[in-house]
């Protein structure tokens, strides 16, 4: 199908390949129900666009969770896991929302409350994560000073990968 | 706003499906048992409404974003140096 979006103009994208939103889906965005990841295989930057299929107009910067924070390990409910069918942590694909300020440049990713994907089943939902307490405005400058990771690290990489399985 | 006084471990029941416990008073804080079905989402309001506002700013902010993540990546991980990030994107 074709979608009309405002960033991309007119994008083909395979129904088979967006993410259906479970209960509340996005917080504040509850009626939007079916994403599309878009990719731009050609930067080397870990930062994606998940795209809503039902309004053009609305779209996120989101980025893999492991990326922002390497250690990050956060507990993921019961009720949460069963209603995406999760088994284990192999089925899931965690995306932090991004907040990209200008004047002067601030990037944060919510890592409070990122977006947990099934990757097979394509269904993903916004979960509140209790514990350990994660910042809502995790500041990705301070990340790069934190660690040596670059765009070019093998977590970075491995972790794209996945992503770039989501996305088709 | 419907208001009721229960004592402690007495319980709420809204509807047939959410039960409220009240469990222990602690100064100002009480503790609160809740049960509801999987489909209902319970959070605190505070976090429910931060996280919220986060999105909609989220979904605002990424018009200028577009075809510059390159840029805004490498001053992000200090491509430009580390004062790279204290820079205006403009």
């Amino acid at each position: 199908m074709n979608l009309q979006t405002t960033r991309f103009g007119e994008i083909a994208v395979e129904e088979e390949k967006t993410i259906e939103m479970k209960d509340g889906g996005i917080l504040g965005f509850e009626g939007l129900r079916r994403f599309a990841l878009i990719l731009h295989q050609e930067d080397k930057t870990p930062f994606l666009w998940l795209q809503s299929v039902e309004d053009g107009s609305i779209a996120f910067v989101v980025m893999n969770a492991f990326v922002a924070m390497p250690d990050y390990s956060p507990v993921i409910d019961d009720e949460t896991a069963d209603v995406l069918g999760i088994e284990g942590a192999q089925d899931a694909v965690l995306l932090a929302i991004v907040t990209i300020r200008t004047t002067p440049l601030r990037v944060t990713a919510n890592l409070k409350a990122p977006i947990v994907i099934h990757a097979k089943r394509r269904c993903a939902k916004q979960v509140i994560i209790d514990e350990p307490d994660y910042p809502i405005q995790y500041d990705l400058a301070l990340r790069a000073e934190n660690s040596a990771a670059s765009a070019a690290s093998p977590i970075l990489e491995a972790v794209k990968g996945i992503t770039t399985a989501i996305a088709g | 706003m419907l208001i009721l006084t229960r004592k402690l471990g007495e319980s709420i029941l809204i509807g047939d499906e959410i039960k409220v416990t009240f469990l222990e008073i602690r100064g100002k804080q009480v503790r609160v048992g809740i049960v509801a079905p999987k489909h209902v989402a319970v959070h605190r309001e505070e976090i429910y409404e931060v996280i919220r506002e986060q999105n909609v700013e989220a979904a605002a902010n990424t018009g200028m974003a577009l075809h510059r993540f390159p840029d805004i990546w490498e001053k992000l991980t200090g491509g430009n140096g580390k004062d790279g990030r204290q820079e205006d994107m403009e």
